[in-house]
């Protein structure tokens, strides 16, 4: 009796173990789904981050896109050499190199720089302080200070420094995402020619006094940097900006940084 | 038909798989953040639980019963519920690639999913009828899926909520999972079975 037991629980097992299995194998021949071997691949060389500045709403369908070949792999800033690299890799194209880019802050005011107006108990954003009368902060261009590009950041590239955010180079991948955060254009994507990037850390277009009276290190357009540049940097709108083009030309970077009255000109 | 009425609503609401008997909780945690995931996990879930309902009855009656062997019941019930799972899961990923990824683990994490298994045997140990089965199954998998729903609207709403730090993520949502049982607990007296 016990033998008899054993025998049919094993062969019924057996018995339902196969027919279930051959259940399977005839489902998955007909529900076979043909994907392309390197969409996996071309996932894992993606950063994974899904920031979507490629124009796609995630890594996985600018994979799909790519193995299609569809666009060109050059699309995706965050990963940067290394990963447009690996991409020409896998999808065995060649792809002209891009120019290094990266996110300029174009304010100087950090918390003991910036003037105050009034105290502001809002919501603790900068969109939401910019739409409030510009919050607490006196000067109508300047930084607010409440990190809404540090949250954009989907790097961790930027860090709040005084109340000021300050922008790691080597981390930045010119995504964009700040700039578009930045309720009052402070940011911008500049080109880095020579590994060395200098800037009107400023964006105020009052005449000089007014700029003073808000601010301490905002730019006043004395002109010193123009004169001293011989015309690479250049004063519109009561505004001293840079040509980014040329900076690389400026032989006297230490001068023209200490020469200017309201120490507004920086180093990246 | 009265009886199976009260068999649906019993395994659909007032002893609901996820908030009365607490079977089912890691997708219930896990694949509540948007009502959309919900309604295409809880669908799936309801198609295996239909399934493995009508499949294990037969198996059970016409395999088990019929050679002695009843104390197999857990391994066939299991080889019954991973091939669903399996033929489900190949199934979605044919139709609808975006729902396989959005459901990413927690599909053939149904394989593992209690509340199957929890179904199939309480339906051999209540000595149901085949169609009773049946509408046990379904009804079992429309509650899953209410309860799942909830949850994601929750959850979906909570977003724009101030929650403190230590409760952000998992230590709500059982707080809520908690309050929706006790609430479901209202419907308890409603049959008794």
């Amino acid at each position: 009796m016990m033998d008899n037991t054993v025998i049919t629980s094993i062969l019924s097992m057996a018995g339902l173990g196969l027919f279930f299995a051959s259940v399977l194998a005839l489902v998955s021949q007909k529900l076979k789904v043909k994907e392309d071997p390197r969409i996996e691949r071309i996932e894992e060389a993606l950063p994974g981050v899904n920031c979507g500045v490629c124009g796609f709403a995630n890594c996985r369908q600018y994979a799909e896109a790519l193995a299609k070949e569809e666009i060109s792999p050059n699309q995706c800033k965050a990963g940067g050499e290394e990963v447009i690299s690996r991409l020409s890799g896998i999808l065995n194209v060649k792809i002209e190199k891009k120019i290094d880019q990266i996110a300029v802050l174009h304010c100087g005011a950090d918390e003991s720089g910036r003037k105050k107006k009034a105290i502001y108990t809002g919501v603790k954003t900068c969109l939401a302080a910019h739409n409030t009368f510009g919050g607490e902060v006196l000067c109508e261009y300047g930084c607010l200070g409440y990190a809404d590009c540090m949250r954009a950041c989907p790097f961790g590239a930027i860090r709040m420094v005084r109340g000021l955010p300050k922008i790691d180079k080597d981390k930045c991948t010119t995504c964009g995402k700040c700039v578009a955060s930045c309720p009052r254009n402070l940011i911008t994507l500049e080109k880095i020619d020579s590994g060395n990037l200098i800037y009107v850390a400023c964006s105020n277009p009052d005449k000089g006094p007014e700029t003073r009276k808000v601010c301490s290190v905002g730019c006043i357009a004395c002109g010193i940097c123009q004169k001293l540049t011989g015309g690479i940097f250049y004063v519109e709108n009561n505004l001293a900006r840079v040509r980014y083009d040329k900076a690389k030309n400026i032989a006297n970077t230490e001068e023209v940084i200490n020469k200017c009255p309201t120490k507004c000109i920086v180093n990246v | 038909m009265i009886n199976l009425t009260l068999i649906f609503i019993a395994a659909a609401i007032t002893h609901n798989f996820v908030l009365t008997y607490f079977l089912g909780i890691c997708p219930f945690i896990g694949v509540s953040k948007r009502i959309e995931q919900a309604v295409g996990m809880g669908l799936a879930t309801t198609f295996v639980m239909t399934l493995a309902a009508c499949v294990t009855w037969v198996i059970y009656h016409f395999i088990l019963i019929r050679f002695g062997l009843p104390f197999l019941q857990y391994v066939s019930f299991i080889i019954v519920i991973a091939s669903l799972v399996q033929i489900v899961e190949m199934f979605i990923r044919k139709t609808s690639p975006a729902l396989y990824r959005a459901l990413g683990i927690y599909l053939p994490l149904i394989t593992t999913n209690c509340a199957i298994l929890g179904l199939v045997l309480f339906m051999v140990l209540r000595e149901y009828t085949f169609l009773e089965g049946v509408v046990f199954g379904v009804g079992a998998g429309c509650g899953f899926t209410l309860a799942l729903v909830i949850m994601a609207g929750i959850r979906e709403e909570l977003e724009c909520c101030d929650i403190p730090k230590p409760l952000q993520g998992a230590g709500i949502t059982l707080i809520i999972a908690g309050i929706l049982a006790l609430s479901f607990m209202g419907f308890g007296g409603l049959i008794s079975r």
